[in-house]
Formats: C-alpha cells, sequence, structure tokens
C-alpha cells in the first residue's frame, strides 16, 4: 500500500518534471487549443439557432425555443428534398469526374518523356485553379449561349440544326457544373498524383523492361498499384467533401428554369437563412449537411479500414 | 544575373511609384472632403464652384460630413471627385457615397448587412421588414416633428400613417412618386407592352388593342424586316426573368384584364375581394398566346437564361422589337444609349401600348394619381453618425428648390439656359452631355434615392425634371418618335397608352403589403414558395411543348404552395379598409 502510493508520488513527480521540461511545447500547444475552441467550437453554439426562432435583434439567449420545428418545416418542405438530391448527384458526379480525370492526366503527362513539353503542359494545366468561378463561369456562359462558340461550332459541323439553349434545359445542368469541375480542377489535382509516380522506384520499371512489358502493361502493374494508397486516401478524405458540391457555380450558372436541378444546400441556406431572413431554418439546413457528411466519412473510413489498409483514423 | 537584378529592381520601382501614387490620389480625395476634420471655409469655397461660393457661410458648422448609403437596385456609382456632388457638400455640407447592388439579390444583400452588423448612414432596401426585424433603423417620428413644413407638404397624414409600423414608429420615407403642383407627367413611368416606333411607322400607325394584334405586328415586321440596317438580325420579343425582375413574364395578367398595378393581386372593387391573376383566365390566355410565339420562334430563346446587364445590352443595339417592361427598368438606360448611338433616329425608340384581353376594355396601365409604395423607401440607421444632419439633408433634398434643380437639371449656364421668360432649355451640345455616362459619373450627382418631385418648381414655371419639361420633352423626341406621336394625335406617353383615369383605393397599390410579409405567417411562406415555383414555372409554360399539359403541371405546382394562405390573409389587409 504505502509502496504504491510513493509510487504514485513519483510518477507525478516525474510528470511534473517533464511538464517543467516541456513548458514552451505546451504553451505552445495550448495557444492552439485556444485557438481552436475560440474559432472552431465556440462558433458552434450557433447551432442553436436552429432549435430556436431565431431574431437578430433577441440575440440567441433570448431567441424562443421551438424545439424540431425547423426541421419538420425542412423535411416537410419538397424543395428541400429536392435539394438534398441535387447535392449528392452534383457532389457525387463531380467527385468521380474530377478523380478520373486526374489520374489518367497524372498519367498521360508521366508517360511524356521530354522535360520541355511536360512543364509547361503541367503549368498551364493548373493555372485555370486560380481563376475565380466568376470568370469561369462568365467564359461558360459566353461559349455556352446561343450565339456562343460551342452552338457555333455543333451548327457549322451539321451535328444539330437549330442553336441549344443549354442553360434552359435541367438536362444540361449537372454536366455542365461537372465539366467546368474538370476544367478547373483536373491540372491542381494532378499534381499530387505525379508527386505519388515520381515516388516510385524507377528500378521497378527498369525490371519491367527487361521482362519484355510495353508501356501499357507497366502503367497497369507499376504506376496503378504505386498511386493506389495515395489515391484511397484522397478519396477518403473527398467523400466527406461530397456535400460541399459547391455553392458558386449553381448560384452563378443557375437560373429559374433550371433551380429545381440546380440548387445545393449552401443556396438553400442562403434563401432562407439570408434573403428571408430565417437564421434558424437556414442553421438547420447547415446543420443536417454536417451531420450527414460526418456520418459518411465514418462509413467510408470504416469500409477502407476493412479492405484495405489505407484508412484516415 | 545582371539583367535579373535589374529587372527586379525595376519591378520595385513600379511598385513603390504605384504606392505613393496610390496615398498621393487618396489624400487628394480625401482632403477637400473633409472627412472628420474640420476645414476652415476658405478651402470649402475654393474648391467648389463660384456660384456656390457666396452661399458657403449658410453652412451650419462650415465642415462636410461624409455619409454613406446603400441602395439595393444596380446602379452606377458616381465619381469621388464629382462636381455637382461637390457644389452640394460645399452648400449643404453633405456628401452621400452611394453603392449599389451587385450581384446579389436585394434581400441577400439586405440579409448580408444584418448579419454583419454594420449598417451604412442611409440605406433604401427593398427588404425594410428585414431591418426592422433586426433592429437597425432609426425612428425618424421625432425629427420628421422637427420639421412641420416638409411633413405638412411631403405626404398626406393619411400617407404618414401608412409607414407607421407596428411599433408605432416611421422608419422611412418613400423618396418618389410626389407631385408639386401642377402634374406635368409625360412619361408612362409604368409598366407595358412596349414596341419600337419603326414598327408602328412600318405598319403605318395601326391601332394595336389586343395581344392578338401586338403580336401579328410583330411577326409581319419581322417577316418583311428579319435584320435592321445594319444586318444585325431583329429579335421580335424578348422577356426579362432575371430574378424580382420577372415581373416582366409574371404580372401582365392583372392588366391584360384591365386592373391597376397592385401587384401581387387583383382587388375586384365591386364586392372588395381579393383575386388571384396567376390562375385567371386572362394570365392563361397570355400564356398560352406566349407559348404559341416562342413555338413561332418569335420569342427570344435567351429569355428566361438572360441576366439584366445581358438584357439591357440587348435592347441598346436596337435589335428588339417589343417587350413587356416597366419604364424606371430599362428606359434611362436604354434611351441614353440610342440619343448616343443614334438608334433614335431610326426608330428604336419604345412607346406603350395599353393592350388588353379584348378589344376596346378600358386599361389600367398608366398610375395617374401618386403611388405612395409604404413598403420601401430611404431610411437612416442606427450605425449614422449623425442623425440630425442626415435627417435635415434628407429634407433639403425634398424642400430646397435649388438643391433639386442642381440633382436634376445640374448646373445653370452648364448644364442648362435659361430663357427671357425664366423658362429651362437645354442645347443640344447639353442634352448629348447629360445623357454621357463618363459626363454623368464625372459632373451629374442626382442622388436619386433621395426625396424628390415630380410636377412644377417652386417658380410655377418649370418642371421638377427635365424629362417633364414640356418644350423639353418635344426637343429631346427624336423625328420618328414624334411623327409616331403626331400620328396617334397624343403628346405624352400616358396619351400614346390612353389608360382610363380614376382614383385608386387607399389600399393601393396592394403589393406595398405583400412585400412585407415574412416567413413568421403561413401567407409569408406561401407567398415566398409561391414566388419561386412561379419563377420555375412560368418559363417552363411558355416552353412547353404542349401548353394544356404544362399547364397542368404548374397548377399543381402552383397550388402545393398553398396560395389560399396568402390570399387569405391579403384579403384580411383588404378588410381593413371597408
Amino acid at each position: 500500500m504505502a509502496r504504491d502510493k510513493t509510487r504514485k508520488k513519483m510518477d507525478m513527480k516525474a510528470t511534473l518534471k517533464e511538464m517543467k521540461h516541456q513548458k514552451f511545447l505546451i504553451g505552445v500547444s495550448l495557444v492552439v487549443v485556444v485557438y481552436g475552441i475560440i474559432f472552431y467550437y465556440w462558433p458552434l453554439t450557433g447551432w442553436l439557432m436552429a432549435f430556436q426562432n431565431y431574431k437578430p435583434k433577441n440575440g440567441i439567449f433570448g431567441s424562443k425555443f421551438v424545439g424540431l420545428d425547423k426541421f419538420r418545416f425542412l423535411f416537410e418542405d419538397e424543395v428541400f428534398i429536392k435539394v438534398i438530391r441535387n447535392t449528392f448527384a452534383m457532389g457525387v458526379i463531380n467527385l468521380v469526374t474530377t478523380t478520373i480525370m486526374a489520374v489518367l492526366f497524372a498519367i498521360v503527362l508521366n508517360e511524356v518523356r521530354r522535360a520541355w513539353i511536360k512543364k509547361p503542359i503541367q503549368t498551364i494545366s493548373y493555372l485555370p485553379h486560380f481563376l475565380s468561378w466568376i470568370v469561369v463561369t462568365s467564359i461558360l456562359h459566353v461559349s455556352l449561349s446561343s450565339t456562343g462558340i460551342i452552338n457555333d461550332l455543333l451548327m457549322r459541323f451539321g451535328f444539330i440544326d437549330q442553336a441549344i439553349n443549354f442553360f434552359a434545359h435541367p438536362k444540361y445542368f449537372w454536366p455542365i457544373v461537372a465539366f467546368a469541375n474538370c476544367w478547373k480542377e483536373t491540372g491542381w489535382n494532378a499534381i499530387i498524383y505525379l508527386a505519388a509516380i515520381t515516388a516510385i522506384d524507377p528500378a521497378l520499371y527498369e525490371a519491367a523492361s527487361i521482362d519484355g512489358a510495353d508501356r501499357l502493361q507497366k502503367i497497369r502493374y507499376i504506376t496503378f498499384p504505386g498511386i493506389k494508397p495515395t489515391f484511397l486516401i484522397l478519396l477518403l478524405m473527398n467523400v466527406g467533401n461530397v456535400l460541399n458540391a459547391g455553392f458558386e457555380v449553381q448560384y452563378l450558372l443557375g437560373n429559374g428554369l433550371v433551380q429545381s436541378v440546380s440548387q445545393t444546400i449552401d443556396i438553400y441556406v442562403l434563401k432562407w437563412g439570408i434573403s428571408q431572413n430565417d437564421y434558424s431554418l437556414g442553421t438547420a439546413a447547415g446543420l443536417f449537411k454536417s451531420a450527414v457528411s460526418i456520418a459518411i466519412i465514418v462509413i467510408a473510413n470504416s469500409i477502407a479500414k476493412k479492405y484495405s489498409e489505407q484508412r484516415l483514423f | 544575373m545582371k539583367l535579373k537584378k535589374a529587372t527586379s529592381l525595376f519591378l520595385s520601382a513600379i511598385m513603390m511609384a504605384s504606392v505613393v501614387a496610390g496615398c498621393g490620389n487618396k489624400a487628394a480625395d480625401t482632403t477637400p472632403a473633409g472627412g472628420e476634420t474640420t476645414q476652415s471655409e476658405d478651402t470649402t469655397a475654393a474648391d467648389g464652384a463660384e456660384e456656390s461660393a457666396a452661399d458657403t457661410a449658410e453652412t451650419s458648422s462650415g465642415e462636410v460630413t461624409d455619409f454613406t448609403m446603400f441602395i439595393t437596385m444596380p446602379g452606377s456609382e458616381i465619381n469621388d471627385d464629382n462636381e455637382i456632388a461637390q457644389m452640394i457638400a460645399d452648400k449643404y455640407g453633405v456628401r452621400v457615397k452611394e453603392t449599389w447592388l451587385t450581384g446579389q439579390t436585394a434581400s441577400e444583400a439586405t440579409g448580408t448587412l444584418i448579419a454583419g452588423g454594420e449598417y451604412p448612414d442611409f440605406i433604401d432596401s427593398d427588404e425594410m421588414n428585414l431591418l426592422i426585424d433586426a433592429d437597425a433603423l432609426v425612428p425618424l417620428d421625432d425629427y420628421i416633428d422637427q420639421y412641420p413644413e416638409f411633413k405638412e407638404k411631403w405626404f398626406t397624414e393619411e400617407e404618414w400613417e401608412k409607414f407607421r409600423q407596428p411599433d408605432g414608429h416611421i422608419y422611412w420615407i418613400n423618396p418618389f412618386g410626389n407631385t408639386k403642383g401642377e402634374t406635368k407627367t409625360t412619361t408612362h413611368n409604368d409598366e407595358a407592352f412596349w414596341i419600337q416606333v419603326r414598327v408602328l411607322e412600318w405598319a403605318g400607325y395601326p391601332k394595336i388593342q389586343t395581344l392578338d394584334e401586338y403580336f401579328q405586328l410583330i411577326e409581319d415586321y419581322i417577316a418583311a424586316n428579319p435584320t435592321m440596317e445594319d444586318g444585325t438580325e431583329n429579335i421580335a420579343y424578348t422577356i426579362l426573368c432575371e430574378d424580382w425582375r420577372y415581373f416582366c413574364l409574371e404580372n401582365a395578367g392583372q392588366f391584360l384584364a384591365g386592373y391597376p398595378n397592385d401587384g401581387s393581386v387583383i382587388v375586384d372593387k365591386t364586392d372588395m375581394t381579393i383575386k388571384d391573376y396567376n390562375t385567371s383566365d386572362d394570365t392563361i390566355a397570355y400564356l398560352k398566346k406566349l407559348n404559341e410565339e416562342y413555338k413561332k420562334g418569335m420569342v427570344d430563346p435567351e429569355s428566361f437564361t438572360q441576366t439584366y446587364d445581358e438584357y439591357i445590352a440587348k435592347l441598346s443595339t436596337g435589335r428588339v422589337l417589343g417587350m413587356c417592361d416597366q419604364w424606371w427598368d430599362f428606359a434611362n438606360n436604354v434611351n441614353d444609349s440610342y440619343k448616343q448611338t443614334g438608334l433614335d433616329l431610326k426608330g428604336c425608340n419604345y412607346v406603350p401600348l395599353g393592350l388588353t384581353t379584348e378589344a376596346g376594355m378600358e386599361n389600367r396601365w398608366h398610375t395617374y394619381d401618386d403611388t405612395v409604395n409604404q413598403a420601401s423607401g430611404i431610411a437612416i440607421t442606427k450605425d449614422c453618425k449623425d442623425p440630425d444632419k442626415a435627417f435635415k439633408f434628407l429634407v433639403d433634398c425634398a424642400m430646397d428648390q435649388e438643391l433639386h434643380d442642381l440633382r436634376f437639371w445640374g448646373v445653370k449656364g452648364v448644364d442648362y439656359e435659361v430663357d427671357d421668360d425664366g423658362l429651362f432649355y437645354r442645347t443640344d451640345e447639353q442634352r448629348l452631355n447629360w445623357a454621357d455616362t463618363a459626363y454623368q459619373a464625372s459632373h451629374r450627382c442626382q442622388y436619386s434615392y433621395f426625396p424628390q418631385w415630380h410636377g412644377t418648381s417652386d417658380d410655377g414655371k418649370n418642371a421638377n425634371k427635365p424629362e417633364e419639361q414640356p418644350s423639353e420633352f418635344m426637343h429631346d423626341m427624336a423625328e420618328p418618335l414624334k411623327a409616331c406621336f403626331d400620328a396617334y394625335g397624343v403628346t405624352t406617353y400616358p396619351q400614346m397608352i390612353g389608360s382610363v383615369q380614376e382614383t385608386n383605393g387607399p389600399w393601393f397599390p396592394m403589393y406595398s403589403y405583400s412585400n412585407n410579409f415574412t416567413t413568421e405567417t403561413p401567407g409569408g411562406v406561401a407567398w415566398a414558395k409561391m414566388g419561386e415555383c412561379k419563377h420555375e414555372w412560368l418559363p417552363k409554360v411558355v416552353m412547353a411543348e404542349d401548353f394544356d399539359k404544362g399547364w397542368a403541371e404548374y397548377m399543381d405546382a402552383y397550388n402545393a404552395c398553398k396560395p389560399e394562405d396568402f390570399l387569405g390573409e391579403m384579403q384580411e389587409i383588404l378588410d381593413t379598409f371597408k
């Protein structure tokens, strides 16, 4: 018993000593913790609004609690159901297309052996990433208009007789958004895959050559397996982002005619939260989005855990 | 290496220079403005124009207060060194920096301001109820009582009451639609089906009374004249459908049925009931006609996807033969641009037609009375630096004829001349300058969302606005427009549209109530959902392959919004006037 006590004391002492030793490090991490609390966790108290009938002049502590009324309104609103569908659909389409395009692009670019061709292509391809959506959507708006270059080309080559009004038909909207995302992000996303490919041991390629593998076989048996871990980790991280299907693109390209397919949760939040001044409803929609995102990432992670050694946590 | 060094030196030199230049400009901008600092009267006067030098003494404290103002409408900012703004600052000690809506909708912009919690000094929003909800506005009652003359002249007692909010205060003042003295209205500042003068001229100025006749005329014209003189293709009919401006598509039904612009509903005066024009026979007939014309290729295929800017740019090319719109929504921009490009001489100006469902019905497109829209106006926010001075300026804008002339006529001898009888007139050059955007930015300062008058000036001779001055109005008209007016035997736009003259009920316009609906009530929720539903479905119905099927689908979606909740609440409001 007594020995136990002394041992505990000794432990305490050791810990204290260690803490003293590391006081600088602890101090630094404390700053980060405080920062996190103030800027990440404290704002979450705003979620309370989702359960209130929030009015800016009453503030969060003076507003009336209404329980789950706002959520009831949300799920009774057909528009919101459509909005969830749109968000998911565009999120998944974007994720799939941008990932595939990035991997393909990285592999193709990697096969280019001459640096003076490869470097400029790489640079040019990721420049669109730095353009703002305003610019990108304006370009799209002009080039897809009925007198724009796309219709002009299609008509000149005889594919269609009459200009297509791309923004007036719901069926074109998701493809346009996916295309815009690919155009903007492919080069940027490919960078990380290119880096992963570079990290593959060149000896593997040499050995394969000696065994008589051709280019395609080398890609299939060496490059693909080589970038698989990177691919999976990125996929996992991005799956959690599926509900962040975008705001600007849809907001800037949308119009009344296609609003049934163009509105995402973020736009819905803006529309009800800010425009209609119903902060509570907006918060409820945002809260729902966060909850679903967390669920998705947990599920994706456990699937990954089960089938491969790659996982986030 | 050497080259690199030289380049970097050069670049940094440029950067330094631009920084210095930036500061320099800023200094130059702020010095005359005075900002928060008090200036000696000499400097202020020296900066101003000569005429105002003598009046400088009037400035109460001799310093210029810079106010900010946000208006939830798109507009053009004037330069910081705008000449007339400077004269006004010298004399009245106030300068207002106006900023306008860009990219967002009015309610988004207002909501963003509220979420941020910082307001400009003045605000004019279409969403006043949101601002009230957030306690963002200063009650104006006490200020209004300080200026009895203004109080008496600006609104009647009844009209003031309309602005009183449920909490018993008045928070904003509508700056528009007030007539002083004899009315001089020459424009049709309302909605209409517009048509270019050249179309009427080509057809020999026929009498157009119905929508069928209107589209027949346009079809005939475009068949005979597919292009303009310079080879640009004519567009038969376009529709603006962006955001709240989709009224261009949405509310023609009420007018075609012969009702005035109550906006969100029809008021049947005979038994004092609210009627829904969204589902009325007139609206069905109207949309069916549009659908027919769309299939014929007469409706611009970009109609439902174009933005307001694209629409204005399109109209400014003179290609569009006709559209349905409010005069204030397009005319100023488009007419100025026609004047600059000479398209007005080719008959591109628009004239309104008083169409109805059946020929020979009375039409009420034109509003003769002053329309007091109590849903919006200019307000002073709680962040205002100096509410006393701000309100005084607001009153000055309404009550000081000299200031009014400066805003709308410009500087005597520069922007207009005075003849021997004391009548204002402008030379051709002055007229052209006044319409030039660069000149507008550097010289013209209308403070266009501050109180202003129509009608006659205090001198009893001149119109408060140049476009209402008969001689100016006649001079300003291009030959083809004049010929058109002559052919129809009219002299003004309201005569052209030929609406019946009658006094509207005290509830008019009903839209000023529905604009203030919030999602607090079921009616408000229905109203928001109806708007969204119509925004999507009206274009779809117009574009539908099979109109009846499209209409039936639209009605399903529409009824799901529970319009009866909205109509019920509107009826309750109307009942208070029984």
